[in-house]
């Protein structure tokens, strides 16, 4: 209890009687927590308790049969006729729009009628409300109506109601037969009877999944095992939500480099905890000195600043846990939009602030700053009483060891390289993330030698450039080596990443400018009316394909077709195209460098497939491979004939003809239309006669500009929450400035009292200290630019290729990076106003007479 | 009362010749300070003249008032009462520029603890005054202050390359770079051995005789009473004595 006592007498009380300074240490902290716990949170909303939407009302099942562009349809026949005691389910899935609200919604075909004859048999078995309501006398009749749908209730509907839905090109009229509850974890979804749905989404003969659920106490392998050998090769089966289980691993990797670019303010967060303890140390040494002469212990003085630090973690982490859930809010909508475009369709779930959420900010609050402050705590336990009485800061700040320190520097930046040639572990790219960390600790650990050194060349220069404040300024930061160096430290990490950062997303953006450049050679597009996603891919009518190819202007159509296919327990995308119709691609944009036709005519005349740079790197295929494909029932093993950059998806996809995809799968409808104007025809004209020709349909029609445009706002939307992430963190980084130029003011109270007794002008004092904060913030821009590039190098070629899969051709954003370094050194002599403000209102003669 | 002057030409105003009146000029001042809502008289109605190359000693009890003095006649502080009067000039009249600008050209402190700056070199602490009033190229003036108190050659040094008395040393050379019209030493002596602190007595003496510098030093010093023109004794914020030599 004593010790307690003495804590609160010797540590916390300094703390309360500089509450400005406090504040700024504990707000840096709440920040750098808030951020992790809002990445973790919004994370866990948007895909880690991603459950796909097409989960919703799949009830529990143990095994799914699933197959690339469908299962037949007379396989459910044959699964159900098997003398086993089985539950046999099969379902549609895909998604549709309500037009008069816009909102999209899973669009669910199940087999009503047998689930209704089913309950009427065994109303235990089948007790959920929406089977009860099926059995309902009124409900029945409608069952095999094609327009009968049955919706969520939180949709607002209500029986009889009159529903317009937008499925593929083409809005119908339903009516709803029945609401469900969806609150009971079941997503607002629209179900329909089987056939109705087979037939609205003219899916003729196929289902998406059977769902089978074998009796109890059954092991699942065994059965598994049993079942497959009754279907056709290129059927699989297994267990139930395997996809998500895929999708789930697919985002693992977005997940983990949000997560870790959420730790970056952590990062700048302990630099500032770490100076802040260090300052705490220097500042109490002749008090240290005495409470051991007096009896005090090693191991209380390391309780004291360690104890010191755990309140700065406890009070960050407090105020973090609000903090956190609000941003989360934000960073739900940001990081559900980046998914829903790039990876696959799923809803956020509720933002949960659970018992766990709590304990990982206390965790991370309370541990990275007893982390950070155990180093200058312990340094503060083992001084011997009677140096820290007689030694005074100047003597302990010039401790610092910066010529050792520069040696280590170099060793860590030759390991940082080394690691960074190393391979991914387990797809991670563990050892990119170790090279990136290794050049933040040498960045650390040469900072203090080059601050030095900087600092003792300029001095004069600046003195002679900008008065004696600036040589008093310059002078002050290399006394203070260490501090300096510290704060330097922090505001170049977070410069460093948002260098970094920003010259891989430029790079990113100026490589997908680049390819979309080749990729678009046709003059318009047309997709089905509705939400755009990664994984959904609705169909245009033939009939109206066909009629566009009739157009007098129009010289080619081509018909692109996309499904969505599991590959080796990974979500892939298997495409096919019209390879006559692409012979105007300018440059190549394949692995072997040959030119887009010869590329094609080997795809229209072997068994040959093109597959996307992701695809090949996740699945470590190349050029000359051959991979088996499920195909409807059959499978089929094909030749990668090429490798293409492709950017437009992280998952990876598969090319082949349009005519090798119909002998395997013979659905003609297309996804897309490709539309090659005539030459002699003007393409404003053709595209009135096609939207002429496409009344009735829901179909969207852009140029290839319009196509690039919206490509890069859904770029610029996918990577708005890593600027948002950058912000955070220099905001932390410009916070602790403010704060340390706080302590320094206080420090050196008694100089710049002394000042005014040598005549100095207030003016003057002010200067100074922003002064102060210019040179800490070129430094830190200048350390951060160096760090950043050599940072952007890692992001770029080892730590997206490694998880991503993507070749990024380097660019420097010079535009970006400008406007972000001057905003960002203009904050940080901002950031000196206050300090210099209450430099300025100081009692010089109390300062003065206090020593 | 201390904006009068805020719009009017500061350095015609010190820098008038005002020959025939004393350097310093205390007019029946009082200094209270409030301690927690308790007014503490420092000095009380006290009256005092200096003259240009006067050597004054103030001597007396600590809390006597002798720092309060100097902080008033350094124009550091104002009385609560009654006027100081530097060179001509009532301090209560100037704001803040009008202030600093008398330091900058009429004051020189001298404190007990030295207060240099650690991070400059001896001729850069010498340099200050003159570089923070906007004085360009002040080495020359530096290197002649620092041979006057005998430090030639340790201009490069930085001050914990020195001994204490050295250190003091360059105080006074600091004290000296502008030509004051009054130095003000407060216990320059406190921190240094008897045979040292009499060397610097010395010098101070010397320096400001030659120079014809007004000189306050607040001091316990015997020695320094001895070598003083006027030795005034402070007992309660009050002036106990004032002996003339």
């Amino acid at each position: 209890m004593h010790l307690f006592l003495l804590f609160y007498r010797l540590m916390v009380r300094p703390l309360l009687r500089e509450p400005a300074r406090t504040l700024l240490t504990i707000s840096a902290v709440a920040l750098g927590v808030a951020v992790v716990l809002a990445i973790d949170l919004a994370g866990a909303a948007a895909t880690g308790s991603f459950r796909g939407s097409m989960e919703t009302l799949a009830g529990d099942n143990d095994l799914e049969v699933t197959a690339s562009g469908g299962v037949p349809e007379e396989l459910v026949g044959t699964l159900a006729t098997l003398p086993y005691p089985m539950r046999v389910s099969p379902r549609i899935e895909d998604y549709a729009v309500i037009a008069d609200t816009k909102k999209s919604l899973p669009l669910i075909g199940l087999d009503l009628v047998a689930g209704a004859s089913s309950h009427a048999q065994n109303a235990s078995k089948f007790g959920d409300e929406l089977q009860a309501q099926w059995a309902s006398k009124q409900t029945l009749e409608h069952l095999g109506d094609n327009d009968s749908v049955w919706v969520g209730s939180s949709l607002g509907y209500k029986t009889g109601d009159q529903v317009p839905l937008l499925i593929n090109d083409q809005i119908h009229e339903y009516t709803v037969r029945g609401v469900y509850s969806d609150s009971n974890g079941n997503e607002a979804a629209i179900v329909m009877d089987l056939s109705a749905a087979q037939r609205a989404l003219r899916r003729y003969g196929r289902v998406d999944r059977i769902l089978l659920k074998l009796p109890e106490n059954s092991r699942l392998e065994d059965w598994r095992q049993r079942l497959r050998a009754m279907l056709p090769a290129g059927v699989e089966i297994r267990p139930q939500g395997a996809g998500t289980d895929e999708n789930r691993r697919m985002l693992a990797a977005f997940r983990w480099n949000l997560r870790l670019l959420s730790y970056i303010s952590l990062v700048v967060g302990a630099f500032l905890i770490y100076n802040t303890i260090s300052v705490s140390v220097v500042r109490r040494r002749p008090e240290i000195g005495i409470v051991r002469a007096l009896g005090a212990s090693r191991g209380v003085i390391l309780f004291a600043f360690v104890g010191e630090a755990v309140c700065f973690g406890l009070a960050g982490a407090f105020i973090a846990l609000p903090l956190g859930r609000f941003m989360a809010t934000g960073a739900v909508r940001l990081m559900a939009s980046t998914v829903e475009s790039l990876y696959v369709s799923s809803r956020p779930g509720p933002i949960e602030l659970s018992p766990a959420s709590v304990l990982l900010a206390l965790a991370i609050g309370v541990g990275v700053a007893v982390a950070s402050a155990y180093s200058p705590a312990r340094e503060a336990s083992e001084v011997a009483p009677i140096e820290a009485m007689a030694r005074g800061r100047r003597e302990y700040d010039a401790r610092v060891r910066k010529g050792r320190d520069l040696w280590l520097a170099l060793i860590l930046g030759l390991a940082a390289a080394a690691a960074s040639r190393a391979p991914a572990v387990a797809g991670k790219p563990l050892f990119g993330y170790l090279a990136a960390i290794l050049l933040v600790v040498a960045s650390a650990l040469a900072i203090p030698f080059f601050v030095a050194l900087l600092t003792s060349f300029s001095s004069k220069l600046l003195g002679r450039l900008f008065g004696v404040e600036a040589l008093l300024a310059s002078r002050s930061l290399a006394a203070s080596l260490r501090r300096t160096s510290v704060l330097v430290g922090a505001l170049s990490t977070a410069i460093a990443m948002m260098t970094s950062v920003g010259i891989m997303v430029g790079s990113f953006r100026q490589t997908v400018l680049f390819w979309m450049s080749d990729r678009l050679p046709a003059d318009l597009y047309l997709r089905p009316a509705g939400v755009p996603a990664a994984d959904r891919h609705p169909t245009i009518s033939l009939e109206l394909a066909q009629k566009i190819e009739k157009l007098p202007g129009v010289a080619v159509v081509d018909r692109l077709r996309a499904y969505e296919i599991s590959y080796e327990g990974m979500p892939a995308t298997l495409a096919s195209v019209d390879s006559q119709a692409l012979r105007r691609y300018p440059r190549s944009n394949f692995f072997s460098g040959r030119r887009t036709d010869q590329v094609l005519a080997e795809l229209r005349d072997s068994n040959a497939i093109i597959v996307s740079e992701p695809f090949s790197y996740k699945h470590q295929v190349r050029t000359g491979d051959s991979i088996t494909l499920s195909l409807g029932a059959t499978q089929a093993t094909f030749r990668i004939a090429d490798v293409y950059y492709d950017y437009s998806s992280e998952g990876g996809t598969i090319v082949m003809s349009r005519s090798t995809m119909l002998r395997y799968l013979p659905d003609p409808t297309p996804s897309n239309l490709a539309v090659y104007v005539a030459p002699a025809a003007n393409v404003e004209t053709v595209r009135a006669e096609i939207e002429q020709a496409a009344a009735g349909h829901r179909v969207l029609m852009f140029s290839n500009r319009d196509l690039r445009a919206e490509a890069i706002r859904v770029f610029d939307r996918t990577f708005a929450i890593t600027y948002a992430l950058e912000a955070v963190a220099v905001i932390v980084a410009v916070m602790g400035i403010a704060g340390a130029l706080l302590a320094l003011v206080i420090d050196r109270r008694r100089e710049l009292g002394l000042l005014r007794f040598l005549g100095a002008a207030t003016r003057q004092v002010r200067k100074l200290i922003l002064i102060e904060a210019g040179l800490l913030g070129l430094l830190a821009n200048f350390a951060g630019l160096l760090l950043g590039f050599a940072l952007s190098l890692i992001l770029i070629f080892v730590i997206n290729k490694q998880s991503f899969g993507w070749t990024i051709r380097f660019h420097w954003p010079m535009e970006v990076l400008l406007a972000a370094l001057t905003v960002v050194y203009a904050a940080t002599v901002l950031a000196g106003l206050y300090p210099a403000q209450v430099a300025v209102r100081l009692n010089v003669l109390e300062v003065i007479h206090e020593e | 009362m201390r904006g009068v002057a805020g719009g009017r030409n500061l350095r015609k105003i010190l820098t008038g010749l005002r020959t025939n009146m004393p350097m310093l000029s205390l007019q029946g001042i009082s200094k209270d300070y409030l301690t927690d809502g308790q007014r503490v008289p420092a000095l009380k109605g006290l009256s005092l003249n200096v003259e240009r190359g006067e050597f004054v000693a103030l001597v007396g009890r600590s809390g006597c008032g002798k720092s309060t003095l100097l902080n008033l006649a350094g124009a550091m502080d104002f009385p609560t009462s009654g006027t100081v009067l530097l060179d001509g000039v009532a301090t209560s009249s100037l704001k803040d520029t009008g202030l600093t600008q008398l330091r900058r050209e009429k004051i020189g402190f001298i404190f007990q603890s030295f207060q240099l700056l650690h991070t400059l070199t001896v001729f850069e602490n010498v340099e200050l005054p003159l570089l923070l009033a906007g004085k360009t190229n002040p080495r020359e003036v530096a290197r002649e202050r620092l041979a006057w108190v005998e430090l030639d050659g340790l201009g490069e040094r930085y001050p914990h390359q020195l001994s204490g008395g050295q250190m003091q040393r360059v105080a006074i050379a600091r004290a000296l770079i502008h030509s004051p019209g009054i130095l003000l030493a407060d216990e320059p002596t406190g921190n240094l051995d008897t045979i040292t602190g009499n060397v610097i007595l010395e010098l101070l003496r010397r320096l400001t005789c030659e120079q014809n510098t007004a000189s306050i030093i607040a001091t316990h010093s015997l020695e320094a009473a001895s070598l003083a023109d006027t030795v005034v004794k402070l007992r309660d914020g009050k002036i106990e004595e004032i002996i003339r030599r």
